[in-house]
C-alpha cells in the first residue's frame, strides 16, 4: 500500500520538484534537468487528458496493412485489451504501433502471416454472421476471437498459434505505451534504489518498468 | 585536466602509450598518470563523453520509436553479429560496432561471435559488471590437470592489487569467507528478496558446500568519499546500465579511471586512431611507438613512447601483435615462442534450470536490481570421478512474473487485462557459467589476403567447445534441476543449449603469460619475454579462463603491471 501511494505521488508536480531537487544534489543541476526533462519521468508526470492526443483514428493505409485491415485490427485490439478505468489497446493506437513495428522489426513472412490471419477472421465472421468482423456485434467479436484463442470449432492449432503471436504484439504495444506502462501498470523511471520485498496485494498494479531489457 | 586532452598529431615521445580505453586501458592510463608519467591513450573509435553522450539513457519505451527494438534494416546492414549480444537494444546500439566495417572469418565447422565496442570507454560501457576475485585453485588449475601452461602467478601475487582496484571502482558484495572465492573490499551487497532468502537458507541446509550468495557487482550501493569525489553517486536501480549511467553508479572508464587520469594533467588521448602495428627498433630491441590509421580519413600517423601497454581487448591486442612483423619477428612481434593466437577461450553459458516458487504472493520487489545471485563454482577441487575437468558457477534470481509471461495464457477482454495487470507467480532459475579449457587448437590468425577498410588483415577464427565443455553443461543442467527440485521448486525444467564461443564476451588467451619464454608470450608481470618495454595486460594474457567473470582480474593484472613497469623504468632496466 505504502509503495502504491509513493509511486502515485511521484506523478504530482510537488514531488516532481522535490525529486529534481534531490537528483540535482546527487548528480548536479544540468544532469538532473537532462535526466528529467524530455524523459519518461516528465512525460509520465505531464500526462493529462488534453495531452493524450493518441491519434488512434484510422485514416489511411499503413505500412503493412490496408485502411480496412487497420480498422479490423483496431477492433481486435479493443476486444483483447478493452477500455476499463484506463484506456485500452485501441485507444492508445496499438494497431498503428503493430503496423509500424511489423514493418520495421519483423520479416516479410511474419507480416504476411498477420495479414492472412485478418483475412481468416473476416472469412469466419462472414460464415457465422454474414458480415465482416468490424460490422458484427462486440459480443460476437468476443465469441469469435475466443474460439480462435482456444483453437476451437472454426479454428485449428496453427491458427491459434498465429493469434497468440498477434496477442503478443498487442500486449507489447499496449504495455510499452505510456498509458499501459505508467497508468495501467506502475512505471518507475528512477527507482532510487532496490528493495527486495515490499507489500503487495492483488489489487495493486504490477510494474510496467520491469523486464524491458534496455 | 590538460588543456587539450585530445590530440591528433604529436611528435612528443611520451613516457607511456596505452593502446585501448576499455577496462584495462583505463586502469593503465590512470596508474601511469598518477605515478607522474606523461601518458598517451590511443583509442580506435570516437570520443564518448560521460553523461553527455549517453543518448539512449532514461528513455521510456514509449519514447523510443520502436519501443526498445532496433530496425531490421539497420540490423541487417550494420549489426548482424552485434545484435546477438543480450545488451544490444535501441538505447545501446550506438555503443556496438558496425559489422560492415568489422569483418572476420570463422573456419568451417567452427564458430566465434566477436562483439565490438570501438569508442572511448570501449566495453567498459557495456559490460555486465560482475566482479569476482579468482581463488588459489584457479591459478593452479592448469598445473593440476596439465591443460594449458601453469600461471606464473598465484593468488597472493595479485591479492593487494585486487584491493587497490576494488576500492576505487566500488564493488558491492557480501563477505562469505569461501575457500576459492576470496572476499574483497566490498561496498554493501544488494538486497535479496524474501524468496531468495528462503532459498538461500534451504540451500545452506541441504548443500552446505554450495552456498547461494548475492552477486558481486561494480555498482555503488553506498559510495565512499572517494567515489563521490569522482563525481559518482549511489546506484538508482534502473538496470539500464548499458545505455550509459549519468549517476556514474557503475564502474566504467568514463565514470571512474579516465577522470582520475585526466585530473593529473599527465593524460592525452588520441581518439579515432586505429593501431595498425607497433614500431620496433631491431638495434635496441625496443618498441619505439605505434603506427596508426585514422579512423575517418584513413591517413597514417605515428606516436612514440618509452613503453607500450597493449590493452586493445583480447583479440584486438593479439591482432596488433600479429600485424607487427620484422626480420626478427616474422610471425608477429614478441612471438618467438610461436604460441601467439593460440589457446583462445571464452566462458560457456549453455545450461540451466528453472521452476516456480510457491507462496510470497503478498510481496514484490521495488526497483531493478542490476545483479542476480550466484552459486560459486563448487567443483574447484579436481576430482577424477567427474567426466569433465574444471567447473562452473550457477547464477540466477527470483522474480515475479509480469505481463511478459502472463500474455501467453488463453483469454481476452477485461479478465485478461486484469490478469495482466497483476504480478504473476514467483520464479527462480539457475544458469551455468562454465570454464573453457585452454586448447592449442582454438586459435585466431591473420587472413593472408583479406583486409578491413583500415588495411588491417582480417581475423580468422578456428574455435569450438570440446567434449569437456559439453559434458560440463550436461552436468550443470542435471545438478541445477536436482537442486531446484530438492529445495522445493515446482514445475522444474532444465536444458542445454548450443551457443558458440564468443557470446559470453569473456574472450581470453592468445598471448598468454608463463614462466617459460619458449611456451608463452608474457612473463608474470604481463611483460613480453622478448621485448622489455612491451606489455599486454588485457584478457589476451590469460592462461586459463577459470569460472569467474574476468574483468576484475584485468584491472588487477593491469595495475600490477604498471607498478612493476614504472619500477623497472626507474631502475633503468626498461
Amino acid at each position: 500500500m505504502e509503495n502504491q501511494q509513493n509511486d502515485t505521488n511521484i506523478i504530482n508536480s510537488e514531488s516532481r520538484r522535490k525529486f529534481v531537487r534531490g537528483l540535482s544534489l546527487l548528480v548536479g543541476g544540468t544532469v538532473a534537468t537532462a535526466l528529467v526533462s524530455g524523459n519518461s519521468l516528465s512525460v509520465a508526470m505531464a500526462h493529462s487528458l488534453k495531452s493524450q492526443n493518441l491519434a488512434s483514428e484510422v485514416l489511411s493505409n499503413g505500412k503493412v496493412f490496408t485502411l480496412n485491415q487497420l480498422k479490423q485490427l483496431k477492433s481486435i485490439c479493443a476486444i483483447v485489451i478493452p477500455k476499463t478505468e484506463t484506456l485500452g489497446a485501441a485507444e492508445v493506437n496499438t494497431h498503428g504501433f503493430i503496423d509500424n513495428q511489423l514493418f520495421h522489426c519483423y520479416e516479410k513472412s511474419k507480416q504476411e502471416k498477420n495479414k492472412q490471419l485478418l483475412t481468416l477472421i473476416d472469412i469466419v465472421a462472414n460464415k457465422l454472421f454474414s458480415q465482416p468482423f468490424i460490422a458484427i456485434k462486440q459480443e460476437q467479436q468476443f465469441e469469435l476471437l475466443t474460439e480462435l484463442d482456444l483453437g476451437k470449432n472454426n479454428f485449428d492449432e496453427k491458427q491459434r498459434a498465429d493469434f497468440k503471436s498477434l496477442k503478443q504484439l498487442i500486449c507489447f504495444g499496449y504495455y510499452t505505451s505510456e498509458v499501459g506502462a505508467s497508468q495501467e501498470l506502475r512505471y518507475l523511471a528512477v527507482p532510487g534504489g532496490y528493495k527486495g520485498s515490499i507489500p503487495y496485494k492483488n489489487s495493486d498494479a504490477s510494474w510496467g518498468s520491469q523486464g524491458l531489457y534496455y | 585536466m590538460t588543456e587539450n586532452l585530445y590530440i591528433n598529431d604529436s611528435k612528443e615521445v611520451y613516457d607511456a602509450i596505452v593502446i585501448g580505453s576499455g577496462i584495462s586501458g583505463g586502469w593503465a592510463a590512470k596508474e601511469f598518470c598518477e605515478r607522474g608519467l606523461k601518458t598517451l591513450m590511443i583509442e580506435r573509435g570516437r570520443v564518448v563523453e560521460h553523461k553527455k553522450d549517453y543518448i539512449g539513457e532514461n528513455k521510456a519505451p514509449w519514447q523510443q520509436p520502436l519501443r526498445t527494438k532496433v530496425d531490421n534494416l539497420l540490423v541487417k546492414e550494420q549489426h548482424k553479429i552485434q545484435q546477438q549480444c543480450y545488451a544490444f537494444t535501441d538505447a545501446t546500439k550506438h555503443f556496438f560496432g558496425n559489422d560492415k566495417d568489422l569483418p572476420y572469418i570463422t573456419l568451417k565447422d567452427s564458430n566465434f561471435t566477436w562483439i565490438r565496442a570501438n569508442q572511448l570507454g570501449g566495453k567498459s560501457l557495456l559490460w555486465h559488471r560482475q566482479s569476482y576475485r579468482w581463488g588459489e585453485y584457479d591459478f593452479k588449475a592448469n598445473k593440476a590437470d596439465g591443460h594449458g601452461n601453469d600461471w606464473p602467478i598465484r593468488y597472493q601475487d595479485i591479492e593487494k592489487w585486487y584491493s587497490h582496484v576494488e576500492k576505487h571502482a566500488g564493488i558491492s558484495g557480501s563477505k562469505e569467507n569461501l575457500e576459492n572465492l576470496p572476499d574483497g573490499d566490498f561496498l554493501p551487497p544488494f538486497e535479496m528478496n524474501s524468496p531468495e532468502k528462503a532459498l538461500q537458507a534451504k540451500f545452506a541446509e541441504l548443500y552446505p558446500d554450495r552456498p547461494l550468495i548475492m552477486g558481486r557487482t561494480a555498482h555503488l550501493t553506498k559510495p565512499t568519499k572517494l567515489h563521490l569525489s569522482q563525481g559518482r553517486v549511489q546506484c538508482q536501480a534502473r538496470d539500464e546500465c548499458q545505455a550509459g549511467c549519468s549517476f556514474g553508479a557503475y564502474f566504467s572508464t568514463l565514470s571512474s579511471t579516465l577522470p582520475a587520469a585526466a585530473a593529473t594533467n599527465n593524460l592525452h588521448i588520441a581518439p579515432n586512431s586505429v593501431v595498425h602495428s607497433l614500431i620496433y627498433d631491431e638495434n635496441t630491441n625496443r618498441i619505439k611507438g605505434v603506427r596508426v590509421i585514422d579512423n575517418d580519413d584513413l591517413s597514417e600517423r605515428e606516436y612514440f613512447a618509452k613503453v607500450v601497454f597493449v590493452c586493445a581487448s583480447t583479440i584486438g591486442s593479439t591482432q596488433i601483435l600479429m600485424n607487427s612483423t620484422s626480420k626478427r619477428f616474422p610471425n608477429g612481434i614478441a612471438n618467438s615462442s610461436g604460441v601467439l593466437g593460440h589457446y583462445l577461450m571464452d566462458h560457456n553459458y549453455n545450461a540451466g534450470a528453472s521452476g516456480d516458487i510457491e507462496g510470497f504472493e503478498d510481496e514484490i520487489g521495488r526497483g531493478r536490481r542490476p545483479t542476480g545471485l550466484i552459486m560459486p563454482n563448487f567443483y574447484y577441487k579436481p576430482d577424477a570421478k567427474r567426466n569433465f575437468l574444471r567447473g562452473y558457477a550457477l547464477a540466477g534470481s527470483a522474480y515475479r512474473e509480469s505481463w511478459q509471461s502472463v500474455q501467453h495464457q488463453d483469454g481476452l477482454g477485461v479478465d485478461y487485462k486484469n490478469k495482466l495487470k497483476q504480478a504473476g507467480k514467483w520464479r527462480f532459475g539457475l544458469y551455468a557459467q562454465g570454464e573453457m579449457l585452454p586448447r592449442f587448437e582454438n586459435k585466431m590468425c591473420l587472413h593472408p589476403t583479406l583486409k578491413d577498410k583500415w588495411g588491417m588483415p582480417q581475423i580468422e577464427f578456428d574455435c569450438r567447445f570440446s567434449d569437456n565443455e559439453t559434458n560440463m553443461m550436461l552436468d550443470a543442467a542435471e545438478q541445477a534441476e536436482n537442486m531446484l527440485k530438492a529445495v522445493g521448486l515446482l514445475n522444474v525444467s532444465s536444458g542445454v543449449t548450443h551457443g558458440s564461443p564468443g557470446l559470453a564476451i569473456h574472450e581470453l588467451g592468445t598471448a598468454r603469460m608463463g614462466i617459460d619464454p619458449k611456451t608463452s608470450i608474457l612473463n608474470g608481470y604481463n611483460q613480453s619475454h622478448d621485448i622489455p618495454n612491451l606489455f599486454v595486460t588485457d584478457g589476451a594474457s590469460f592462461c586459463s579462463s577459470a569460472v569467474q567473470n574476468p574483468s576484475l582480474t584485468f584491472m588487477a593484472l593491469t595495475v600490477r603491471a604498471v607498478d612493476y613497469c614504472v619500477k623497472e623504468m626507474n631502475a633503468k632496466r626498461i
